[in-house]
């Protein structure tokens, strides 16, 4: 034993103790920002894991087909089922697109909070250590993508972007833990939409919590939950999920609400990224906000 | 060639893990099972036993500052506690018989302090709040699980390349004695 920490040992154990410390308390203290041999690395990276990934979803996507296969009989007679109500709601959307064109060339109008450019991209990695709900795509700045750009699936949002690099971004997943991570969110289906921001993530029950929303007011369960555009950076009505409890939080003063994601987190692998339209401005959704509670 | 084997498994253990932890996590009658793979580092441990450890921590630090920069951001996390954890498996087989048991049971005891001092550092810095009860249950169990799969599986293959590259180095360094004489 004492042969095994000789001096000479025993010093380059705490050099490289200390060095350790210092690398992760730097690289802890600015995790926003990927130096140059970072990016570099990252992206070298990435193209090697699409040599792996790629084939991989193949296959998965192959049973999937298989299993959707299975399922087409079932399927079929769901689908037949609701073919009648769509063909109506299919009528009263048309028509009500139409009017709002219509309107809105009235008043002036070009762009609003609910246009975006959409970025397709496809899931190289997921973090495997999975404390952290992260993910790797295959677009980065050459591709147009930029910080706190809004992430989703035909389902639903699923997260925001927070690191980029020439050819790869990372996402980080709305089910983090990340207490700084917080979208601006509207619950709409009542007489008014009402503006909260979604804040954490219950692991227990997978559930995402809306909070800041006023005791006063009157929600349902089922109420559907979508993105406001108001936190600056997301565009407007993106589905988030649906209310499955309303409750009071710890200081009695505002509600909170259990919202259940519309969007799966497992197997992802085809994602869009929302560049809004409108300009960006600093808000709830890139985390600078001023201080202006006083 | 003979001698990039041990670099080529790593690289293609590295560049699966992420693959198989697209599946995760699991859900098994309602409840969500985390499924972590640490291919990587069983593979590191094993070069460790039956090679050489110091090749072992040179491997681990690579692949660790790889891991470090492209998933968690974190530079020091995994390129520290991949080495540590083959220097580790160097020291505990330094007096015991070097076979396919104890390799596969040390490595998956490694694993298993790999993931707690992992959880403990999470934790730490607030990344996670989950208790200890959860993290068992949720993540190590089922992971452990997983990889002692793996390792049973592959366990011989990875201890038979790695033996042979041993045998063909000792071989040459031999030979080359002789021929130097």
């Amino acid at each position: 034993m004492f042969h095994f920490f000789s001096n000479k040992r025993l010093i380059l154990l705490l050099l490289g103790v200390i060095l350790l410390v210092a690398l992760i308390s730097f690289s802890l203290r600015d995790r926003d920002n990927v130096s140059a041999p970072e990016q570099m690395i990252k992206d070298v990276v990435g193209a090697g894991q699409m040599v792996f990934s790629v084939p991989a979803q193949f296959i998965t996507g192959m049973f999937d087909n298989i299993d959707s296969l299975l399922n087409t009989y079932e399927e079929n007679k769901y689908l037949k089922s609701r073919l009648e109500e769509f063909a109506s709601v299919q009528a009263e959307v048309t028509d009500l697109r139409s009017e709002n064109t219509e309107l809105k060339t009235l008043v002036d109008k070009e762009a609003d909070l609910r246009s975006y450019n959409p970025i397709q991209a496809q899931v190289v990695a997921r973090n495997p250590d999975q404390w952290e709900e992260k993910m790797i795509i295959n677009k980065g700045t050459d591709d147009g993508v930029s910080e706190n750009m809004a992430v989703m699936t035909a389902q639903g949002l699923i997260g925001k972007v927070t690191l980029t690099t020439p050819n790869t971004a990372t996402v980080e997943l709305i089910s983090t833990q990340n207490p700084n991570y917080r979208v601006s969110a509207m619950v709409i289906g009542g007489k008014k939409n009402v503006f909260g921001l979604i804040e954490g993530y219950d692991v227990e029950r997978r559930e995402l919590l809306l909070k800041r929303i006023d005791a006063d007011i009157k929600l349902e369960k089922g109420q559907q939950v979508t993105s406001s555009g108001l936190g600056g950076i997301f565009p407007k009505g993106i589905v988030i999920g649906e209310i499955t409890e309303i409750t009071i939080d710890e200081f009695g003063l505002t509600q909170l609400v259990y919202v259940k994601p519309a969007a799966d987190f497992t197997l992802l692998n085809h994602v869009v990224i929302a560049d809004r339209v409108l300009p960006e401005v600093d808000g709830e959704d890139n985390g600078v906000i001023k201080d202006d509670e006083s | 060639m003979k001698r990039f084997w041990i670099p080529l498994i790593g690289l293609a253990l590295f560049f699966l893990e992420p693959v198989f932890g697209m599946f995760s996590p699991l859900t098994i009658g309602g409840d969500y099972y985390y499924v972590v793979p640490r291919f990587l580092i069983m593979f590191l441990i094993f070069v460790s036993i039956f090679h050489n450890t110091k090749r072992a921590m040179l491997y681990g630090l690579f692949f660790g500052l790889l891991y470090d920069v492209f998933f968690i951001d974190i530079i020091g996390l995994y390129s520290f506690l991949y080495p540590a954890l083959c220097v580790a498996a160097g020291y505990i087989v330094k007096n015991i018989e070097r076979n396919l048991i104890v390799a596969t049971i040390i490595a998956l005891t490694l694993t298993v302090v790999f993931e707690f001092v992992l959880y403990q550092f999470f934790a730490l810095i607030g990344l996670t709040s989950i208790s200890i009860g959860t993290f068992l249950n949720m993540r190590l169990l089922p992971s452990m699980i997983a990889n002692s799969l793996f390792l049973i599986v592959l366990g011989w293959a990875f201890r038979s390349v790695i033996v042979r590259r041993t045998f063909e180095q000792n071989k040459s360094l031999t030979l080359s004695r002789f021929y130097n004489q």
